[in-house]
């Protein structure tokens, strides 16, 4: 079997697509995922990211993620935009992907430089890529620091999508740390509960990452659980208000990725403030509204019958 | 599908040849993989190659590892094996309907649907997998994560929606040195089982190829564990009713 790890397209090189023809000259290497390289390439003056796999069926369950993901948000502008391969100069010959450049960094590395104040939207956003990806009906399996890019402004991106499992079948890959199966705190079938244990996990890693890495070295395997990660919730000031979100993730109590986005962004919100009394005060907000436009549109006619513009016969 | 999975960290030094052994394993059509398992600063480079070679001969992969890293590959050859022995079934299929040798020679838009049916198989079908472990001298440190690997593998096997079974050996066997022990008969929940690797015997020999030889026999004859285990007459009889 090839690996993909003996590859290495140095900047400069030309990868000629095998079907297609399509040219793309590799910038430089971006990252390694686990199913293959991802470079940056040029092609028409434009800069687009390639993911390279070493094995074609590996790297198509992938692009079968992606594309029925695309066919959720057809309105968005698209993710995927090639598929092919290439021969390589040893001979070998390798499947790949163009996909968008998301300019952007590594969530824990744009946590550190912007602020922990970003914290709460960049999770508000990331749950909202979750669960546009469970109802594409996939769940994304390997979700770490590494595998969320954070743009401007708190923009979300998931990128490597070679743990991305449908709904109901065992989650193709996974890092132990964020698996729920290791943690002993369920199974490891796909489902969205297992994407938001890894999100608990993962904000407990860019928080309280030197507590989190000492519990999985020093506890023994039988006696990881998901009590001894919900001591960790409500250490750290920018976790204190999610910590009841976060217990309610680790424990599988959220429904859906959307139900608990919505949870987390009545946090986001609400400060702590009671709902109800809010919910009141909004609901007679929008009435006011209502009746405003009402008037404005009542006297809008008035005005247009007044001069004569609208027929008679209307009113 | 059929898996053998050998875990080791040396060279075999008793009877038939484990390159061997593996050789007759795919002729069962058992695929054979490999894990030499290392501690921190340890080489074990003299049992490399035969590793290598074990799983070069029994159609599947090999890997050395430290203890940490063992239940992550233990489960990442699993899955790897069964994809590609789905895959070889499916390019027999490929070659009679489309004329094209592999996946790999269809076109990229042609190959989605495929392979949606190679992940699709590789979940539903049954699966079952031997774990032969060496438990000579060098191996006790390393035990305790070979026992977390097979309760992690088994977890995994658990999500599968296929029928999944493991049974566990270990060589060498107590009694004459040149054997294996049975474990663990086919199983799908481990859960009641405190320790999986029981009755360890001191000999220092390491007849990797006539262990495996054993374990392919047990494939063969469902019922040939038993026997190994040299348990009760009363279970026998249990299915002999």
């Amino acid at each position: 079997m090839k690996t993909s790890s003996e590859l290495r397209l140095a900047p400069g090189t030309v990868v000629t697509g095998k079907w297609k023809r399509g040219r793309y000259r590799v910038e430089r290497l971006l990252g390694e995922g686990a199913n293959g390289q991802v470079y940056l390439v040029e092609h028409g003056r434009r800069l687009y990211a390639m993911k390279v796999g070493g094995d074609a069926v590996d790297l198509q369950s992938e692009i079968n993620a992606l594309r029925a993901l695309a066919a959720r948000r057809r309105r968005a502008e698209p993710f995927l935009l090639a598929v092919d391969d290439f021969v390589h100069a040893d001979g070998a010959e390798y499947p790949f992907y163009i996909m968008r450049y998301v300019r952007g960094s590594a969530l824990h590395e744009y946590l550190q430089r912007e602020g922990a104040d970003w914290f709460p939207l960049v999770g508000y956003n990331l749950l909202g890529k979750l669960a546009e990806l469970h109802e594409a009906g996939f769940v994304f399996g390997d979700l770490k620091r590494e595998n969320v890019l954070v743009g401007d402004y708190g923009r979300v991106e998931l990128v490597d999508f070679g743990g991305a499992t449908a709904f109901g079948k065992g989650v193709r890959q996974f890092t132990g740390l964020y698996d729920r199966g290791y943690w002993n705190a369920g199974s490891r079938t796909a489902e969205g509960s297992y994407d938001l244990f890894s999100f608990a996990v993962l904000c407990l890693h860019l928080f309280e990452g030197r507590k989190l890495l000492q519990l999985s070295q020093t506890l023994l395997p039988q006696n990881r659980s998901p009590a001894e990660l919900i001591r960790l919730t409500d250490g750290h000031p920018a976790l204190k208000p999610f910590a009841g979100w976060l217990k309610q993730a680790l424990r599988g109590e959220f429904a859906s990725a959307r139900e608990a986005a919505a949870a987390w962004q009545r946090i986001l919100y609400g400060g702590g403030v009671k709902p109800a009394p809010r919910r009141r005060s909004s609901a007679g907000w929008a009435a006011g509204l209502f009746a405003c436009t009402m008037l404005a549109l009542a006297a809008a006619i008035l005005w247009l019958m007044t001069e004569g513009v609208l027929p008679a016969g209307l009113s | 599908m059929k898996q053998l999975l050998l875990i080791t960290d040396g060279c075999s030094n008793v009877g038939i040849s484990p390159v061997v052994a593996a050789a007759h394993a795919k002729a069962e059509g058992i695929t054979v993989n490999v894990i030499g398992v290392v501690e921190r600063g340890e080489s074990i480079s003299s049992a490399e190659i035969e590793i290598e070679e074990i799983a070069r001969a029994g159609g599947g992969m090999s890997r050395i590892v430290n203890t940490r890293q063992l239940s992550q590959t233990v489960q990442m050859l699993t899955r790897k094996t069964v994809v590609t022995t789905i895959q070889q079934a499916v390019n027999r299929e490929l070659r009679q309907v489309f004329g094209a040798e592999s996946v790999e020679a269809l076109p990229p838009e042609r190959r989605g649907e495929v392979v949606r049916v190679i992940d699709e198989l590789g979940e539903s079908s049954p699966l079952r997998v031997a774990l032969l472990i060496d438990t000579s001298a060098s191996m006790r440190p390393k035990l305790a994560a070979v026992e977390e690997a097979i309760r992690d593998l088994v977890l995994s096997l658990q999500s599968r929606s296929g029928r999944s079974e493991i049974a566990v050996f270990h060589f060498p066997d107590s009694e004459d040195g040149d054997g294996c022990v049975c474990d663990l008969d086919w199983t799908d929940n481990i859960a009641g089982v405190k320790r999986i690797l029981t009755r360890l015997s001191m000999r220092g020999t390491t007849p990797t190829g006539p262990a495996m030889m054993q374990v392919i026999d047990f494939f063969r004859q469902g019922d040939y564990g038993r026997t190994i285990r040299g348990e009760t007459d009363g279970m026998i009889g249990e299915d002999v009713v």
